[in-house]
């Protein structure tokens, strides 16, 4: 097919309930980026001009829609006082823990709630924040979820076993990361226009292959709620959402927050592969735009062929929800996959996802 | 109470996460003249296979688990002085690790739960383990196994590194790898001697390997 549009131009149309001239392509490319421009991985993460021209790069030369973002899943231990490595070394894909800042419940109450302006990642976040503004493109900032922000904050199976043993410690972390969510976008909104920006939150310690649905209903509902009705208050519009992994037994959960939130604003829902388009059609379809799920693993061991067939069976299913669809892969694409089966995103896209 | 009753009731206080009455349990039998040993295999081994199962289920997921572990960890500290040295054999010791790169450490301590509840000594060297430390630690230790587990696509690659390096240079110590990305072909591929897709397989594997933990 001949592209009508911009990549702007396609996602907006997406964002706007229009159809596009071909379903636009988000390959959740982070560190991919890097090994494409020949950096190291850190450079991502730790400097936001490379970081920003890496990500417009490799989105122009396989003309894919998305732009660039700053987050990682470790997020949260830096920014609240303890320490995280760049990924600078072989092998290395993202940013890690190297010191989580809270090891004791007296931890947690001596613990105070940073001020964004300053608070570890956040003004390298900023920085490419900056750029993206200055280029007329969405500024996308993170904020959740929250569970796996007080896993990096006290370390995983710290918090995981307080969920059991110490509720109200759990709680107590919990209240301040929200706190300190909502003070992010604030920083982000005041700077830049709520209308410029966009929400990105989600991830993998949500996972059911960690918790159980009525652990998620306890410790991460109430502040999830809390943060999305109050960044949805601030005019923020558009919402990334990226229930990492399989929480398919979170499902009624995200379905009642869209609910009682009145389905304010735009979700975009980019779910791990394990959840069938179907199914999400079937809950957000009527508001909500989807962000289909490829295996992410499949683009490093898969080969061209392969990856197409999964991305046209993917455009088949996702072309059916009425508020939209975007190809995407079901979490960040593997840095180390072949670079041709990102072209194979494209050239799916480009036979089977058109709306012409 | 009677020697079934005390087993069965530290398999359970280990299922349901009961440091206190694991604690009991584990005192009560040392009490009774009930033997170390089967009480670690019949009663806390027992209740973590239970734990395992009810995990590979979804009746159970990792905050219960780390319960279970922590009363698990709480009766072998009382039975494991009162082993009989000429009842166990000598430990067989495993180097386990989270490959260079890779934090995803939740599934690696599940083995090494599995494995310390079926008597082998776990060396845990942590996660994002740097290629080289697995081969000079199971020199070292005169190790039996290097388990190696990884998370991601991206860190995996250092495997095959590692098993090449351990295969030169420590020929008789076996390779065991697990880990979402790993299938068994690819661990075949990649030179190790052993697979297991979760933390009961990895302690059936090992034991196949290099017979038996305690
Ligand atoms: C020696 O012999 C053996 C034998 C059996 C062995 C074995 C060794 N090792 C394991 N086993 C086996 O037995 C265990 C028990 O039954 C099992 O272990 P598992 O670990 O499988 O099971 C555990 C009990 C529960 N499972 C887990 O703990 C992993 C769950 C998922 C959701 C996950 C989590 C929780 C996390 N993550 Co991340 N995370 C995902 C995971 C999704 C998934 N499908 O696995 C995965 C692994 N993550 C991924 C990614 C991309 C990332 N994560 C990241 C970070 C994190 C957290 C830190 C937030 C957290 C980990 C916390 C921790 N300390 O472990 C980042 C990397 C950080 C780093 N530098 O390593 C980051 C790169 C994201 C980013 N851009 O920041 C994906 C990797 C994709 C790929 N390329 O392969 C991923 C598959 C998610 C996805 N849907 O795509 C078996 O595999």
């Amino acid at each position: 097919m001949r592209e009508r549009m911009t990549p702007m131009e396609r996602m907006g149309a997406v964002l706007m309930g229009q159809k596009p001239d071909r379903v636009p392509v988000n390959p959740f490319i982070l560190g991919f980026a890097a090994k494409v421009c020949n950096l190291p991985i850190g450079d991502l993460y730790a400097d936001a001009k490379k970081s920003f021209r890496a990500q417009v790069l490799c989105a122009e030369m396989y003309g894919y829609d998305a732009t660039p973002m700053y987050g990682y899943a470790s997020y949260g231990a830096w920014e609240f006082g303890g320490k995280i490595g760049m990924p600078y070394e072989a092998g290395q894909s993202a940013p890690y823990v190297i010191k989580h800042p809270v090891e004791t419940p007296e931890d947690v109450d001596k613990l105070e709630v940073p001020d964004p302006k300053n608070a570890g990642s956040i003004p390298i976040s900023m920085g490419v924040g900056k750029l993206c503004y200055e280029n007329r493109m969405p500024v996308i900032f993170q904020c959740g979820e929250i569970l796996t922000t007080s896993a990096m904050v006290a370390e995983p199976a710290r918090i995981l076993s307080w969920m059991i043993r110490k509720p109200e410690v759990v709680h107590k972390l919990h209240k301040k990361i929200a706190e300190y969510f909502v003070a992010v976008a604030d920083y982000f909104t005041s700077t830049f226009g709520a209308d410029k920006c966009m929400a990105f939150t989600g991830g993998p310690v949500e996972s059911n292959k960690l918790i159980n649905p009525n652990q998620f209903a306890t410790f991460v509902y109430p502040y999830m709620k809390e943060v999305h009705s109050k960044v949805l208050g601030m005019g923020v519009n558009v919402v990334l959402e990226h229930p990492c992994s399989d929480q398919n037994k979170n499902l009624p959960y995200y379905k009642m927050l869209r609910e009682e939130l009145g389905w304010r604003g735009k979700y975009i829902w980019v779910f791990g592969p394990e959840t069938p388009l179907e199914k999400q059609i079937e809950i957000f379809g009527n508001h909500d735009i989807i962000m289909g799920n490829v295996d992410p693993p499949s683009f490093q061991f898969k080969d061209f062929e392969e990856i197409v067939a999964l991305c046209k069976d993917n455009i088949e299913r996702g072309i059916k929800n009425p508020s939209g669809y975007i190809l995407g892969v079901g979490c960040e694409l593997p840095p180390l996959a072949p670079p041709i089966n990102v072209y194979a995103m494209m050239k799916a896209a480009r036979e089977y996802g058109s709306y012409q | 109470m009677e020697k079934a009753e005390i087993l069965k009731g530290l398999a359970d206080a280990t299922v349901a996460g009961d440091v206190e009455k694991a604690t009991n349990l584990a005192k009560e039998a040392i009490r009774a003249g009930i033997d170390a040993y089967e009480a670690i295999m019949n009663g806390c081994a027992a209740g973590m296979n239970v734990v395992s199962e009810k995990y590979e289920k979804g009746d159970m997921y990792v905050p219960e688990i780390l319960c279970s572990a922590e009363a698990m960890y709480s009766a072998l500290e009382i039975l494991r002085p009162h082993l009989k040295a000429s009842k166990v054999e000598v430990p067989k010791k495993v180097v386990l690790g989270v490959v260079r790169g890779d934090i995803h450490d939740i599934g690696k301590n599940l083995v090494k739960l599995m494995l310390d509840a079926a008597g082998f000594k776990v060396i845990d060297l942590g996660r994002d383990v740097p290629n080289e430390q697995f081969v000079e630690v199971a020199l070292k230790e005169n190790a039996e196994i290097v388990g190696l587990s990884a998370l991601m696509t991206t860190s995996m690659v250092n495997m095959p590194l590692i098993i090449k390096d351990l295969k030169t240079k420590s020929p008789k110590t076996v390779a065991m790898v697990g880990g979402g990305p790993i299938s068994p072909e690819l661990a075949k591929n990649y030179g190790a001697d052993g697979y297991a897709k979760d933390a009961a397989e990895a302690v059936k594997v090992a034991k196949s390997l290099v017979g038996g933990g305690a």
